[in-house]
């Protein structure tokens, strides 16, 4: 007699047990574990309380550049090192000529300030630091900068370079930190025209860009106008550059235009940066 | 007979781990040539999918978990992303061969390119839903470049145990 198998016991081409109960279990898991992280940081506390996770990487990764730059300062004949320090002196002397104007020009501001009634809110100081590699981690683009929490760098300060905003610091080690830059799509930034007239909010796109989605087709705006940061939100200095308008497009609303902003930095591994202070 | 599938194990578990270590810096460096380094290859994904098809390391539900969260701490944005991915590969897996008798090397690559696409959608939805920004065009040359990964991480499967 044939005996009819039980439905339960049925296995297809695979005989091993299908464990799903324990999948649904780990699923939960890494669910709530993406909610707590996603809410609470946990992965940026553990990176940055634990440096053995990240530092050997980043050291590793820097190792070649930093072994090329060292041979290369080996093969540095006298010549060169003249010329290149008759070039610096006069770089110092011209900025030291420019410093005196500054100054003079720093102090007529001050008197002025004080005349009016005016808060000073433009205030440069910070942490010098390199970028460093990698640009790049597990397919994810990011700014890597040779400073860390033990160079008092923290999460959330501005960072600048010598032709204007580059981002903010996202995460810190101790002694790397990571900057997002101000073109990535999660990023906004108060700013303002040159002329002073339209206060905005710059978005990046995550394709190197800053856009404006809307923005009043009414107010004058023109090819070439440049965008500086407004200070209002009292995290980046009022005055720093941030872009310049490459593009002005008609939206479907005749009330609104899209504005596009070629950003002014473009920072590019082993180039300097500051990290401004937060204000306490 | 047992101490000789015991050796084979080991050596299988040995050439995991090394391939996992070598995943880590690959990880931080574009590929040479491609002037935007965020188009690479997911090596950690590869060497999961690459392992389970083969049949390799005994890898079960729980390590693939575990794997999944040291992945994750190491250079993850999210705790638990890579857990879940890989989890789903490997149930994903288990579940085709259930169902469909895989023999052919054709069916292989077939599930192959089809476990490393279902793992990028669950890396893009899970990414989207906590304002993880990847433009998306970036992420299907990632799982195309995946996929020529895994094929690298298999030939050196198969050349290694086969020693």
């Amino acid at each position: 007699m044939v005996q009819e198998a039980s439905k339960s016991n049925l296995r297809l081409f695979n005989r091993d047990r299908f464990p799903l109960v324990s999948f649904f279990v780990f699923f939960i898991l890494c669910s709530i574990l993406m909610g707590a992280d996603s809410r609470y940081q946990i992965s940026q506390k553990i990176k940055a309380r634990i440096p053995i996770i990240s530092s050997p990487i980043n050291n590793l990764i820097n190792l070649p550049a930093g072994l090329f730059l060292e041979l290369k300062n080996n093969f540095i004949n006298k010549k060169l090192l003249i010329e290149r320090i008759n070039n610096l002196e006069t770089i110092n002397y011209n900025l030291s000529i420019q410093v005196q104007e500054n100054q003079l020009l720093n102090s007529e501001n001050n008197i002025l300030r004080k005349t009016l009634k005016m808060r000073k809110n433009f205030q440069i100081r910070g942490e010098i630091a390199e970028i460093v590699l990698p640009e790049v981690k597990n397919g994810y683009l990011i700014i890597t900068i040779n400073k860390g929490f033990k160079h008092n760098i923290k999460n959330g300060s501005a960072v600048i370079n010598n032709a204007g905003l580059v981002g903010q610091i996202i995460n810190t080690s101790e002694s790397y930190s990571e900057i997002r830059p101000i073109t990535s799509e999660a990023y906004a930034v108060p700013a303002i025209i040159d002329n002073g007239k339209e206060n905005v909010i710059l978005y990046g796109n995550g394709n190197g860009e800053l856009e404006i989605p809307l923005f009043p087709a009414g107010s004058p705006i023109k090819i070439n106008d440049t965008f500086i940061t407004s200070g209002v939100d009292d995290l980046y200095p009022k005055g720093i550059r941030v872009g310049i308008v490459s593009e002005i497009k008609p939206t479907k609303s005749p009330k609104f235009n899209y504005i596009l902003v070629e950003p002014f930095s473009q920072p590019t591994s082993f180039s300097n940066i500051t990290v401004l202070k937060i204000k306490e | 007979m047992n101490a000789l599938t015991q050796l084979q194990k080991n050596k299988e578990e040995k050439l995991f781990f090394l391939l996992f270590i070598i995943s880590i810096p690959l990880s931080h460096v574009g590929i040479i040539g491609i002037e935007n380094p965020a188009i690479m290859p997911n090596y950690f994904i590869a060497l999961i999918v690459s392992f389970i098809l083969t049949k390799k390391a005994a890898l079960s539900l729980n390590k693939v978990l575990f794997i999944g969260l040291v992945v994750d701490i190491l250079i993850g944005k999210l705790i638990g992303q890579y857990g879940l991915i890989f989890i789903i590969i490997y149930i994903l897996d288990l579940l085709i061969n259930k169902v469909i008798f895989i023999k052919y090397e054709k069916q292989i690559e077939s599930l192959s390119l089809f476990l490393i696409f279902s793992s990028f959608i669950v890396l893009w939805v899970t990414s989207q839903n906590f304002n993880i920004f990847i433009p998306l065009k970036v992420l299907i040359l990632q799982a195309i470049l995946t996929f020529i990964a895994y094929l690298f991480f298999k030939v050196a499967i198969t050349k290694y145990i086969s020693k």
